[in-house]
């Protein structure tokens, strides 16, 4: 019976110690969504043109938390 | 699909560092629990109960580094192999402290089978090797404060001030208190002392001196 209780202690102290480290765990850090960057445009007489693009100050940012649908 | 599994979250992993705390938990408990048994400090009646325990949690912690060991072997990323995980020093991964673990994990069944076999190696071998528990606890907590990634900086101070503190009052505690086996002093009155210890040595001279 001994045996019993200090098995099921063991147990419940592993699961414990997992659930623990699981919670604790660093997620690995989030792609950054938008960086500067430069894009080539064409324009309509042939012409092209070198475009320097902003990441935005908005950047979304990694969640959990599903985008709400949008509405009509 | 195991394989997408331990990637997603890596199981073994977690499941090998929640063992190895564990694992060293039970032997510190299997440890003071033994200290407190021959100081006797809970008791002399739960002695056989405390001596059960004790020896369950000393199994049931080799259980944990078994389990420990086992998935550290099949991680898909640490890649040390059963070889690695058995035989001290052969770690591709920080060997020394491996290998401490590795030592402390062969310590610890030793101390477990030992209980089996205490009638026939005889009560004095058998505590004499009771004293490599002191080694596995302390083999065992460098191996945890040196490769345990739960255990750096200031956790891994106040884990091992938690761990130690009790075994280090136990130990003060051992060493200072009288031993429950040991002779107490004779309790038969000691004859009366000769007569010339009572006297002055200057009168002691004199009786010694020749007329």
């Amino acid at each position: 019976m001994r045996n019993v209780w200090a098995t099921i202690f063991a147990t419940w102290a592993l699961f414990a110690v997992l659930a623990v480290l699981a919670w604790t765990r660093p997620l690995p850090a989030a792609q950054p969504a938008n960086v500067p960057g430069a894009v080539v445009v064409q324009g309509k007489n042939g012409t092209s043109h070198l475009v320097v693009v902003q990441g935005s100050a908005g950047t979304t940012h990694a969640t959990t938390r599903t985008s709400p649908t949008p509405a009509g | 699909m195991i394989t997408a599994a331990t990637t997603a979250v890596p199981v073994t992993w977690l499941l090998a560092r929640a063992a190895g705390l564990v694992a060293f938990a039970l032997l510190t408990v299997a440890l003071m629990l033994g200290l407190a048994l021959s100081t006797r400090l809970l008791g002399n009646k739960r002695g056989k109960m405390l001596l059960g325990w004790h020896q369950t949690l000393m199994w049931t912690g080799f259980a944990m580094v078994v389990l420990h060991g086992t998935a550290l072997a099949l991680d898909p990323v640490m890649r040390f192999g059963f070889v690695a995980v058995l035989v001290p020093g052969m770690a591709p991964w920080r060997a020394v402290p491996v290998a401490a673990g590795i030592v402390t994990g062969w310590i610890m069944l030793a101390l477990a089978v030992s209980f089996h076999v205490r009638r026939r190696i005889g009560q004095r071998p058998w505590r004499l090797m009771h004293y490599a528990s002191f080694a596995a606890f302390s083999v065992g907590l460098y191996h945890a404060l040196n490769v345990g990634t739960d255990l750096v900086a200031t956790r891994g101070l106040i884990f091992a001030g938690i761990m130690s503190a009790p075994v280090v009052w136990l130990v003060v505690a051992r060493i200072l208190m009288p031993r429950p086996g040991a002779r107490k002093a004779p309790s038969v009155p000691a004859p009366p002392a000769p007569a010339t210890t009572e006297q002055h040595p200057s009168e002691e001279r004199q009786t010694l001196v020749p007329a």
